[in-house]
């Protein structure tokens, strides 16, 4: 009873932040782009995860809007937005966004990403470094950490309840059963299926960049490592790993929190995020 | 009409907790279960089983590939081939088939089906597959190119064979500077073609349109097979020709006992054995493997599918399995390969654990009281 009347609260949030973004389509050198913006201030380009969060204008976006002008476009094969033919690689995903940062007119941005949208943020800053001001990482992949080989999520894809214990903390909380419900429509699973495909594409062959990790000194700009405690599929050694790599970087851990801190803890990720940002 | 036997060279050892206590038969159950000694046994009776269908008339024999899997113990099925060319005389010998994304050269296809077809004096049939969906997670072969690299690797071998070379070859995919293969098939101008698919519309219209044969995968619901060679005839129209039944192969497991009840009382248990072990996890679907509007289409087809048959009702009434005496055989075979307008029927009896003697019985029986009637 408790979780339901919680998840009619974020239900009513979610409509209530709807007025911040207006999701349009742009174009970029011939490739359409979905994206959201709002808010006013120094630009502030979120990159998501493979759960595509930025078809909507959610809770987060729309606190960060207070303060940032946020941009939340969609990752070509999401939504809209298309070029996915054209994507063969991180790298590929990574020259993608120098152009729509082009088209936008965005010279210097704070950008930051979770999970994916983390590993392309950072696949960003070390070949464009002056353009980034700020970085923030969350969950990221994109580095191999020996002693904790990244588990196989496409094995579990079609799996909820395992797929939950993988991207949660608690897989019974209302979040967890909200974002990855138990009985969805085909034409939802087919747009999961697609999402697991762009992943796919990147990943499938090697789950990492073997080149990441001497390339990140190239990045100056303060960094912020966001990891959740408890991040099954992206453990902390990640985020320690990049720290290693990154002498300028800060790492902070969200206690009881799994891969997805945006949805987990949602206003301990905001407020970290946003402090480091500011 | 042409009547092919095929074979899986299935895992027959599984332990009696398999079925409750694994979640796969496929890509990461443990190796430990193989016994490379009473695998050795397995390979020579296997092998025996496809000769002896030669011996008894059949127009060719199958082989296929698959990896790190009980269900079928192939993962080259061209070593099988080459060692069939050496056991038989008169048969064609279809390998259905090399999955083309897996091998790096796809070359190599083109050089080992030419070799398979010189050394049979020009018996091979050249099945070409995209591979199943569990092969991309054991090769670690990203499944969201496997069409594009099946079409290139195609064309590829397929010009290998029939332009003379060397010659430059350049796609997406690969770029070769020479394209020379030694030997070249006895074929003109190259082994039939053979596609074997599970009804999405991508590949019956791609091979309605190069004119190749389409090889319906055993396994699935009567209804499948009808709607799937019903898109062929059409896809062939459109194409601008009418489908010769030739181009349209069924698989259908078939078992011939002396009586109906015989022949399930012998059958059925292994048949179980087969559904509840070797199936397990068999639809393991990589992302990007088919396209979203055909993962939509599987979606809605569950049910469709041998692995979701619960009892023996359900698997006579979708026509999974024709099991019966050479009587009830005939009739029911005779009726749907004319139903359906099928000019090759790909059919086996073995499902792992069937005995051999029974496997070989019921060929006999197949071969001797029913083929000669249904020609």
């Amino acid at each position: 009873m408790f979780d339901a009347l919680k998840k009619l609260k974020y239900g009513a949030r979610v409509f209530l932040s709807r007025k911040g973004g207006e999701p349009e389509v742009i174009d970029v050198r011939g490739r359409p782009v979905s994206i959201m913006s709002g808010g006013d201030g120094p630009p502030f380009v979120y990159l998501h995860s493979t759960l595509g969060e930025s078809m909507r204008w959610l809770p987060f976006h729309a606190a960060w809007s207070k303060h940032f002008t946020v941009y939340a476009p969609l990752h070509p094969g999401f939504g809209q937005s298309g070029g996915f033919d054209e994507i063969d690689s991180i790298e590929d995903m990574a020259f993608h966004y120098l152009e729509l940062f082009d088209a936008l007119g965005l010279g210097e941005v704070i950008l930051g990403g979770v999970s994916l949208g983390g590993w392309i943020a950072a696949e960003f800053a070390i070949r464009w470094p002056e353009r980034v001001k700020k970085l923030w990482l969350s969950g990221a992949p994109g580095l191999w950490v020996e002693e904790q080989p990244l588990p196989d999520l496409f094995r579990d894809m079609a799996n909820v309840p395992r797929l939950r214990s993988l991207l949660f903390h608690d897989p019974d909380g209302y979040m967890a059963k909200m974002v990855l419900a138990d009985n969805i429509e085909d034409e939802r699973r087919v747009m999961g299926f697609q999402a697991m495909t762009v992943l796919a594409r990147l990943v499938w062959e090697r789950p990492y960049d073997p080149k990441l990790a001497r390339r990140l000194h190239r990045i100056q700009c303060p960094t912020l490592l966001l990891w959740g405690g408890n991040d099954r599929l992206v453990p902390p050694a990640y985020g320690e790993a990049y720290r290693q790599h990154l002498p300028q970087s800060e790492m902070k851990i969200i206690p009881h929190c799994g891969h997805l801190a945006m949805f987990e803890k949602e206003a301990e990720f905001v407020e970290a995020v946003t402090a480091f940002c500011q | 009409m042409r009547y092919y036997f095929f074979h899986l060279m299935s895992w027959p050892y599984l332990p009696a907790n398999f079925a409750d206590d694994y979640d796969s038969a496929w890509v990461w159950l443990p190796n430990s279960l193989y016994d490379p000694v009473k695998g050795h046994d397995l390979y020579q009776n296997y092998l025996d089983t496809l000769a002896y269908a030669d011996e008894l008339g059949f127009d060719g024999i199958c082989v296929n590939e698959h990896h790190q899997n009980a269900y079928g113990l192939m993962p080259s099925p061209n070593l099988m081939a080459a060692a069939l060319t050496q056991r038989t005389r008169r048969c064609q010998i279809a390998v259905i088939g090399n999955a083309l994304p897996l091998y790096n050269p796809p070359l190599r296809v083109a050089e080992e089906f030419a070799m398979l077809d010189v050394l049979s004096g020009g018996r091979l049939v050249a099945g070409m597959v995209i591979g199943g969906g569990p092969e991309y997670f054991s090769y670690q072969v990203n499944p969201t190119y496997a069409r594009e690299r099946f079409r290139e690797a195609l064309d590829l071998i397929v010009k290998a064979w029939t332009t003379p070379g060397p010659f430059l070859w350049n796609s997406k995919h690969y770029f070769f500077r020479y394209v020379n293969p030694w030997p070249r098939p006895i074929q003109q101008p190259h082994p039939p073609i053979w596609i074997p698919g599970a009804g999405s519309l991508e590949t019956v219209e791609f091979v309605a349109g190069r004119r190749y044969a389409y090889m319906g995968i055993p396994y699935f619901h009567i209804d499948t097979f009808r709607r799937m060679f019903g898109l062929f005839r059409e896809a062939c129209e459109k194409a601008g020709y009418k489908a010769d039944p030739e181009q349209m192969g069924w698989g259908i497991p078939i078992y011939v006992a002396e009586t109906d009840r015989q022949a399930r009382e012998e059958f059925e248990p292994h048949l179980w054995y087969f559904i509840r072990n070797l199936l397990k996890n068999i639809s393991l679907a990589p992302p990007g493997y088919t396209s979203a509007k055909s993962a939509l289409a599987i979606l809605r087809n569950r049910g469709q599918f041998l692995a979701d048959q619960k009892d023996w009702d359900a698997i006579e009434k979708g026509v999974f399995a024709i099991v019966g005496s050479p009587e009830t055989v005939r009739q029911k075979l005779d009726h749907y390969r004319k139903e359906l307008g099928v000019g090759v029927v790909l059919t086996g009896c073995q499902t792992g654990t069937l005995p051999h003697e029974l496997a070989r019985k019921s060929m006999a029986l197949l071969a001797k009281e029913v083929l000669p009637h249904v020609r």
